[in-house]
């Protein structure tokens, strides 16, 4: 084909340049001679002859060259050229291309590690064959507008049998549970699953089978990181034995580790299909589906409003208001990652629109520079492109040079996001670099080449070469316009900044609330210890109590522990419930607002142990047994909640925990914040461990130690290992875990603060890049001055002055644009107003001190220019 | 006194080459030579259209060429029509023809 000769033809030619050059010379000479050599034919002298052909064929030089540059490759070849170019002028000055590309490689730096973290876990699709078509079920409230993502298991079932858009459903649930093995028993994430579950994921064992219905109770599978901690290998684990509360599970298959589903789940245990589970009010499974081909989200979701409507009618006390809705499965598991991932999108999408006015600003500083030289192209006729070609050029090496080191600085940054990430990030194990990041920054770095060159090109393309030859820049003379567009892009950048900043402020602000926040408790100074007794029957249960109580005595007994107690509903723990109560004389209740608390099941001296306050009444004691009437301790919350003003001593209350006895009120405590710091105190009921035994077999154990908590750590193991192995064990402190609870909040502070670090940094580049270039354009203008005796200090102040104006203009500008953006953050905010004087205020002046220090090198400078020197220069 | 228009009709530059060539092989200043002398003068080609266009036509594949001497030794580079340039004669010629006539019954029904 000649496309192809095209190519080859090019190739050849480009490769062997000195030989193509003589062919062409060779056949226009040749011609040339030919065409004289017709005229001496014809009787003219040599002489005459040659002028002939000149006249009749045009120049030689001219022909050679317009042959010569024939075919695609010339003009390959001219870019290239134009290119080298292009490098040799960046070469030339250095300290603008060490600028200009260090802006930008943080700037698409920032944004290629960000936009790694929001492609692999927003965009990509999930890591299971048809992905697209898994759905988790949620169950919705129409009255009040509350969304769980829990089904009951009868409406699961419904929904299997007579849904047709779903070629599968799953039941499940999990939680992090003790698994014992031959000699000790380890904490482990566990799934309960029933058989649909591996053909929804299409789930491949790397070894052994996957599970059937006949395997519910009976066996396992295992991931293989599992297997290789426990049993060396894939193949090792398949047979063994395990048990979880009690029950013997062989391990039938081992999973590959690229499987994640619940995230971090080790151990899938084999449920029946038949939930054990009939009531319709009891939401203790979650689902997952798999939606028959080619079916529409919106065709799955029409028939299961059809299925909720027949079951409302059916059953009607259990099933009214309630409606089932279909989740992609990717929404599902990203959902709540999503504001925060966004939130840093449009972070690092702000730096580098400081980045780009950076670059803007430089290559205008440096296009004025070469006024002279496009004004003198211009006046020999050059061509607009001919004269943006260079501008553009430059830049487009600039922004690719850039984009290179943004990428180098994007592995490491990626790194360091993963490892700074909030354990609860989805999808963390799957954020990495890859080509569909690549071709996102190679096309950033091209728009920020063209965003950023624009304003330069147009203002060379504009030129008047006239009226630039006149004027001299060096001279002070320069044009008003140029001036007021670089303050202007000065103050874009500060108010660009400001907002960064403000933002971090914000958050920053709300971490230090957080900190600084009373939980109600003491933090300080205390063990936990996550304790699983294995247990199955009600006999398993009050014998784990029974051991526990024991423990707890012998615990107090080891030097250094102040208290010991435990419990079940520990504050930012792992364990915990919540539900509906009713009171015999407190507060009449609204139909529709039944009144609700945390449930906490606690051993005698807990309260003293964590530092509640008991405020009126008594703590539990030895003497509240099972056979004993039961009681209650209740928080400040909950009796004003139920009680009013009133003594809620003696008082009657009833929960659904496990059982329906009435409590009598013995204590009444202070409030605490049950989750986070973030979290406003409420209402707690608790309830002695031996009276509710089957919350008891799995607990926290509290020590309030005087030396540091983890030393003991090894103690108290030894302890509770030789009353019994097979409780699984975890230890922490309590510091640690309220750290923790705050893990999304640090993540996002450190995270803004640091690119608004990055911000700050630009923007001082980009005032210090305008002060120095108009102090040096003023140099003779400051010099006349102070031949006519103008104070250093006047001239140092003006500089400053001018830094200020501009810093004040931006961080008005920022202010407004703050305003605007407020609503964003507001609800990662906590005690914190989206207009905090505090973060306001630090971030004004925290930008106008930026500007004045980035301003004090040219002025002081300026204040150094000699007269003589400023007045002979040109 | 105005000069004649010897410009090569746009477009039939190619054509009037590959034509030239169909007769014998030839070189860049033979084809010049014979275009002027078969137009009777009416055409001049000039030697910067006429070598570009005898690089494309070497490159579409319709021209092979070869350094070969002259009669008066001089080396020079001959051209030789291959079987997809006749072909490509072929029909440009055609194309022309068809549309030349429809340009004359034009003009003549005019007057």
């Amino acid at each position: 084909m000649s496309l192809w000769r095209q190519f080859t033809y090019g190739l050849r030619s480009l490769a062997h340049r000195a030989k193509r050059d003589r062919d062409v010379a060779d056949e226009v000479e040749q011609y040339f001679e030919e065409t004289a050599a017709a005229w001496m034919a014809r009787g003219l002298s040599a002489e005459d002859a040659r002028r002939a052909a000149r006249l009749e064929a045009g120049d030689m030089a001219v022909v050679k060259e317009l042959v010569n540059s024939y075919g695609w490759e010339n003009t390959a070849r001219a870019f290239a050229s134009d290119l080298r170019f292009a490098g040799r002028q960046l070469l030339k000055h250095p300290v603008f291309t060490a600028t200009a590309t260090l802006t930008l490689a943080l700037g698409i730096g920032a944004n290629s590690a960000i936009f790694t973290a929001v492609q692999s876990i927003l965009l990509a699709p999930l890591p299971y064959p048809n992905a697209d078509r898994l759905v988790v079920l949620d169950t919705h409230w129409t009255n009040s507008g509350h969304t769980t993502r829990r089904v009951t298991g009868p409406d699961a079932v419904d929904v299997r049998d007579q849904a047709r858009n779903m070629d599968a459903v799953s039941l499940y649930s999990n939680g992090t549970l003790g698994v014992q093995l031959r000699d000790h028993s380890v904490y482990t994430v566990l799934a309960f699953v029933d058989a649909n579950f591996a053909r929804i994921f299409s789930m491949q064992p790397v070894a052994g089978r996957l599970f059937t219905d006949a395997d519910a109770h009976h066996a396992v599978l295992v991931s293989e990181q599992f297997a290789r901690d426990n049993f060396g290998s894939a193949q090792a684990a398949l047979g063994q034995t395990l048990r979880v509360e009690n029950e013997s599970l062989e391990i039938a298959g081992v999973l590959p580790a690229s499987f994640d589903f619940p995230a971090r789940t080790q151990v899938w245990e084999a449920y029946p299909l038949r939930p054990e589970s009939e009531s319709r009010t009891a939401f203790n499974y979650k689902a997952v589906a798999r939606l028959r081909p080619g079916v529409s989200f919106q065709t799955a979701q029409t028939e299961l409003e059809g299925i909720s409507r027949q079951l409302e009618t059916t059953y009607p006390d259990a099933n009214r208001n309630k409606q089932i809705l279909a989740l992609s499965l990717q929404q599902a598991l990203t959902g709540d990652a999503r504001p925060t991932l966004l939130l840093l999108w449009a972070t690092v999408g702000l730096i580098l629109l400081i980045a780009c006015v950076n670059v803007t600003h430089l290559q205008l500083v440096r296009s004025m520079e070469r006024q002279r030289e496009i004004a003198i192209r211009k006046a020999l006729g050059a061509s607009r492109w001919q004269v943006l070609q260079p501008v553009m050029l430059e830049s487009l090496l600039v922004s690719l040079i850039g984009g290179v080191a943004g990428v180098l600085l994007a592995f490491p940054a990626v790194r360091l996001l993963v490892a700074m990430a909030p354990k609860d990030l989805p999808r963390a194990n799957e954020i990495h670099l890859n080509g569909l990041v690549l071709v996102f920054t190679l096309g950033l770095a091209v728009l920020t080449a063209l965003v950023s060159s624009m304003l330069p090109a147009v203002r060379a393309s504009r030129l008047d070469p006239a009226r630039v030859l006149k004027s001299d820049a060096s001279r002070g003379m320069n044009r008003q316009g140029a001036a007021a567009l670089r303050d202007g892009l000065v103050i874009a950048e500060v108010a660009v900044t400001f907002v960064l900043s403000m933002g971090a402020g914000l958050l920053l602000h709300t971490m230090m609330t957080l900190r600084s926040r009373d939980m109600g408790y003491q933090t300080r100074q205390l063990l936990v210890v996550d304790a699983d007794a294995p247990a199955h029957s009600e006999q398993d249960t009050h014998r784990a109590v029974q051991q526990f109580n024991n423990l707890f005595v012998q615990l107090a007994g080891v030097p250094g522990v102040e208290h010991v107690a435990g419990v079940m509903g520990l504050p930012t723990g792992d364990y915990g419930s919540n539900g509906y109560y009713k009171t015999r004389g407190g507060l009449p209740v609204d139909l529709g607002h039944e009144t609700s608390s945390i449930f906490s099941v606690a051993s005698p001296g807990y309260f003293e142990a964590m530092g509640i306050p008991i405020k009126r009444g008594r703590d539990f004691s030895a003497q509240d047994t099972y056979e004993s009437p039961f009681v209650a301790v209740i928080s400040e919350a909950l009796a004003k909640q139920s009680f009013g003003n009133a003594d809620p001593l003696g008082k009657q209350i009833q929960c659904g925990l496990d059982s329906d006895k009435w409590m009598t009120v013995v204590g009444l405590v202070g409030d605490v914040r049950q989750d986070s710091p973030a979290e406003n105190p409420g209402p707690t009921l608790y309830m002695p461990m031996t009276q509710h035994p089957f919350y008891g077999n799995q607990i926290h154990i509290v020590l309030r130690t005087h030396v540091k908590p983890l030393s003991l750590m090894n103690v108290v193991q030894e302890k509770i290992t030789r009353v019994n192995p097979f409780i699984a064990l975890r230890f922490t402190t309590m510091d640690e875990m309220v750290n923790e609870s705050m893990e999304a909040e640090r993540f996002r502070a450190v995270l803004i603060s640091t690119f608004a670090g990055v911000g700050l940094l630009l923007a001082m580049l980009g005032v210090y890049g305008t002060m120095a270039y108009s102090v040096a354009q003023q140099t003779f203008a400051i010099g006349l001055r102070m031949a006519f005796g103008a104070e250093k200090g006047a001239i140092l102040r003006a500089v400053l002055e001018h830094a200020a104006k501009l810093a004040s203009w931006g961080i008005a500008a920022g202010l407004v644009l703050s305003l605007m953006l407020a609503r964003l953050v507001m609800a990662m905010l906590v005690g914190v107003h989206p207009m905090d004087p505090m973060s306001l205020g630090a971030a004004a002046l925290l930008l106008l001190l930026t500007a004045l220090a980035a301003a004090f090198a040219p002025g002081w400078k300026a204040t150094h220019v000699d007269p003589m020197v400023a007045l002979r220069a040109e | 006194m105005t000069d004649l228009n010897t410009d090569v009709i746009q477009g039939t530059l190619d054509m009037l080459i590959l034509k030239t060539l169909s007769l014998e092989p030839m070189h860049g200043f033979g084809i010049a030579r014979r275009v002027e002398q078969v137009s009777r003068g009416v055409f001049k080609v000039n030697p910067g259209s006429l070598l570009t266009a005898l690089q494309r036509l070497e490159r579409a594949g319709w021209l092979d060429a070869e350094w070969r001497q002259t009669e008066n030794s001089r080396r020079a580079k001959f051209y030789t029509l291959t079987r997809t340039g006749k072909k490509q004669l072929e029909q440009e010629t055609a194309d022309w023809t068809r549309r030349a006539s429809a340009i004359a019954r034009l003009l003549k029904a005019e007057g």
